[in-house]
C-alpha cells in the first residue's frame, strides 16, 4: 500500500482538490442550512399552536333564494374527497335546535339567539385541554372567531360607556348561560370560551357535543351540510379554483398571512436547497474531471500495476481513500459551520416570536450523512469505472 | 496450469499474409509445464505480440489460446489477476519498471502482493547479478542492463507454472547472462515450471526441449 501510494500520489493536484473541497463545502453548507432553517421555522408555521396555519379552504354554496337551503349532497362531498387537490375533508355539522345564549358584563345582561357548529378535531386550529364534552358535566367549551371579539371591542364597546373593552383572557373567564331547546326537550348549560380561531369563521363546539345534542334536541337524523373545510396542498392551485367555479362553490376569504407564510418558507427553502445542489453538482463535476485527469496522467503506472497482478480495487484504493477523506471532512466541517450559524439566529428567533425553538440538528446531520454517502459512492463508482476502462484498453 | 495451447493463432495484421512461413503462427503448438522452449524470430515477426497474447495483455489475434483447456478469452479481469500473481510470470521486453521507485522497491511492489520470496533471497539475487549496490537507486537512474536484471528478480517473486522471457539478455554481457540463466534454471526447476523464451539473435545458453522459429 505504501509503495502504491508512493507511485500514484504523483500528479495529485492540491489546487484541483482544493477547488473541489471549497465548492463542495459551500454546496453542502448551503443545502444543510436550508434543511436546518426549515426544521427550525416549520414548527412556527404549521402544526400545533402554529403562528400561522396549514392550507385550509372553507367552501360553501351561495344562497340563491329565500326558503331554499344551500347544502352539499353526499355525492358532491364524495366527489370533492376524490379530487387530487384534497388532502382531507371535514364537514361543518350545525346544531339542529335552538340556542339562546346570555352573558352578564358589569350588570349589563346581553342575550341573543345563537347557533353552534362543529368540525372534526383534526381541523381545529385551536388546541385546548378543555376541548371536550361530557354529558354529565353540563359544560360546553366554545371557540369563537377572533374577529368576533374585535367586533365587540371596537364596535359595541365603543358605542356604550357601560360595555368595557375586554381582552382574550378576560373573555375566557366569562361564563355564558346557554339554553338549548328542541324536540320537546330543554336544558341549560354553562358555556365557556376556551379559544379564538383565525381560520374558522363560526361558533364552534366539540364534535362530540354536536352529535350528542343533535340526538337529544332534534328529531331530524339527516343533517344538512352547508359548509366544508378542505386541507389542500396549495390553496391557489388553478385546478382547485376552476373546480370550485365550475361547481358554484364559494371559498371563504381566509387570513392571508397563514398560507402565504408557509408558501414563502417552502419556496425560500426550496431555492436555498436548489442553489446548494447546484454547487454540489458543480463540485462533483470538478472532482470527476480532476480524478479523470489524475488517472489519465498515471495511466501507464496503472496499466503496469494491473499487469504485475494488482486487482482493480487495490489500484483504486489510494484514490478511494482521497475521496473518502475529503467527503468525510467536508461533512464534519459543514455540520460544524451550521451549528455555529444556528447560534446566530436561534436567540433572535426565540425572542421575536416569544417561543422556544425546539428544533434539533438531527435532520441536518442525517441529510449531511446521506449526501456524504452519496458523494462517496459516486466517487468510488467513477474511479472504478475509469480504471476498468484503462485495463480493458489493450 | 499444465499446458498452454495455441490453435491457429495469428496476429490480425498477418492474417491476410498468404506467404507466412512459421512454426507457430497458424499452427497447433503446445507448451508443457516443466519444459523449456525457445522461440527464434527475426525482428518484426511478432514475438512480443505472441507473449502479450499469452499474458492477456493484448487481444488482437485470430485463433484460440487455451490454458489447459480453457479459452483465455473467457477469463475475467479477476481471473487474470490471480493468474498473474500465481501461475504466469513475465519478463517484459520493455521491462515495465516504475522509474520513481528504487530497484528494491520495484521488486517489493510485486513480492508484497504475492508474499513469495524472503528478503534474504532477493538480496542474494541482487548480489549474484552484481547490482547489490543499486538496491536504493531509483530505477530510472539505472542502465538498461541493470534494469533488465531488476525486472528479472521481480519476475521471480511469485509462484509460476510458466515463465515468459521476452529477449531476457538483450542488454547483458556473457557473464551476466550466465548468472541470469543459472538463477532462472534454479528457480524454474524448484517450481517445476516451464520456460518460454524469445530471442532475435543472442539467446540464453541452456538446454531447450524445443526450438521454434516464428
Amino acid at each position: 500500500m505504501r509503495l502504491i501510494w508512493k507511485l500514484l500520489r504523483k500528479h495529485i493536484s492540491l489546487f484541483e482538490l482544493g477547488i473541489f473541497f471549497i465548492a463542495n463545502l459551500i454546496g453542502m453548507v448551503v443545502i444543510l442550512a436550508g434543511v436546518q432553517v426549515y426544521t427550525d421555522l416549520r414548527p412556527l408555521v404549521s402544526g400545533e399552536n402554529a403562528l400561522v396555519g396549514n392550507d385550509y379552504v372553507v367552501i360553501s354554496k351561495p344562497v340563491k333564494r329565500v326558503n331554499s337551503k344551500a347544502v352539499f349532497s353526499p355525492e358532491e362531498i364524495e366527489e370533492l374527497k376524490a379530487q387530487p387537490f384534497t388532502l382531507r375533508l371535514g364537514e361543518f355539522t350545525p346544531a339542529q335546535y335552538q340556542v339562546y345564549g346570555g352573558i352578564n358584563i358589569n350588570g349589563q345582561a346581553l342575550s341573543t339567539l345563537m347557533f353552534f357548529e362543529a368540525i372534526p378535531n383534526e381541523f381545529m386550529d385551536v388546541k385546548s385541554k378543555e376541548w371536550k364534552f361530557k354529558p354529565s358535566k353540563n359544560k360546553i367549551p366554545i371557540v369563537i372567531p377572533r374577529n368576533y371579539l374585535n367586533l365587540y371591542n371596537f364596535g359595541f364597546s365603543q358605542t356604550s360607556d357601560m360595555l368595557p373593552q375586554i381582552t382574550e383572557s378576560m373573555m375566557k373567564d366569562i361564563e355564558l348561560e346557554l339554553k338549548l331547546s328542541g324536540d320537546g326537550n330543554s336544558q341549560t348549560f354553562t358555556g365557556k370560551v376556551v379559544g379564538f380561531s383565525d381560520r374558522l369563521n363560526t361558533i364552534l363546539v366539540p364534535y362530540d357535543f354536536i352529535t350528542w345534542s343533535n340526538k337529544r334536541f332534534a328529531k331530524n337524523e339527516q343533517v344538512d351540510i352547508s359548509r366544508l373545510i378542505i386541507e389542500v396542498v396549495n390553496p391557489s392551485d388553478p385546478a382547485l379554483l376552476s373546480y370550485f367555479k365550475e361547481h358554484g362553490y364559494v371559498p371563504e376569504e381566509k387570513p392571508a398571512e397563514s398560507s402565504k407564510a408557509l408558501f414563502l418558507l417552502r419556496v425560500g427553502v426550496g431555492v436555498i436547497i436548489f442553489i446548494g445542489l447546484v454547487f454540489s453538482l458543480l463540485s462533483l463535476i470538478i472532482l470527476t474531471l480532476s480524478i479523470y485527469l489524475l488517472l489519465q496522467k498515471n495511466i501507464e503506472k496503472l496499466e503496469n500495476l494491473r499487469l504485475i497482478g494488482y486487482t482493480t480495487s487495490a489500484v483504486a484504493r489510494p484514490y478511494n481513500v482521497i475521496a473518502v477523506v475529503l467527503s468525510v471532512s467536508i461533512m464534519i466541517l459543514s455540520v460544524w459551520i451550521i451549528s455555529r450559524m444556528r447560534l446566530l439566529y436561534i436567540d433572535y428567533l426565540a425572542e421575536s416570536t416569544g417561543r422556544e425553538i425546539h428544533g434539533t440538528m438531527a435532520l441536518t446531520i442525517v441529510c449531511g450523512l446521506a449526501l456524504m454517502v452519496g458523494i462517496i459512492i459516486f466517487n468510488i463508482g467513477i474511479i472504478r469505472r475509469k480504471i476498468v476502462e484503462i485495463s480493458r484498453k489493450r | 496450469m499444465n499446458t498452454i495451447k495455441l490453435k491457429g493463432v495469428v496476429p490480425e495484421i498477418f492474417a491476410s499474409n498468404k506467404e507466412l512461413r512459421s512454426e507457430v503462427w497458424l499452427s497447433d503448438v503446445e507448451f508443457e509445464q516443466g519444459k523449456r522452449y525457445l522461440i527464434k524470430a527475426d525482428s518484426g515477426t511478432g514475438k512480443s505480440s505472441l507473449l502479450s497474447y499469452i499474458y492477456g495483455q493484448r487481444g488482437d489475434y485470430r485463433g484460440d489460446i487455451l490454458f489447459n483447456d480453457q479459452n483465455i478469452l473467457t477469463l475475467s479481469s479477476h481471473d487474470w489477476c490471480m493468474i498473474r500473481q500465481s501461475m504466469l510470470s513475465i519478463l517484459f521486453q520493455d521491462l515495465k519498471l516504475f522509474g520513481e521507485l528504487t530497484a528494491l522497491e520495484n521488486v517489493e511492489i510485486k513480492n508484497r502482493l504475492t508474499k513469495t520470496q524472503p528478503t534474504r533471497i532477493i538480496k542474494g539475487w541482487f548480489e549474484e547479478l552484481g547490482i547489490a549496490d543499486k538496491l536504493k537507486t531509483r530505477a530510472d537512474h539505472l542502465s538498461y542492463g541493470q534494469q533488465q536484471r531488476v525486472a528479472l528478480i521481480r519476475a521471480l517473486c511469485q509462484p509460476f507454472n510458466f515463465l515468459l522471457l521476452d529477449e531476457p539478455i538483450s542488454h547483458l554481457d556473457d557473464r551476466n547472462s550466465e548468472v541470469m540463466r543459472d538463477i532462472i534454471i534454479r528457480e524454474a526447476t524448484r517450481q517445476g515450471a516451464g520456460i518460454i523464451a524469445t530471442s532475435i539473435g543472442k539467446h540464453m545458453d541452456m538446454e531447450y526441449n524445443k526450438i521454434l522459429s516464428l
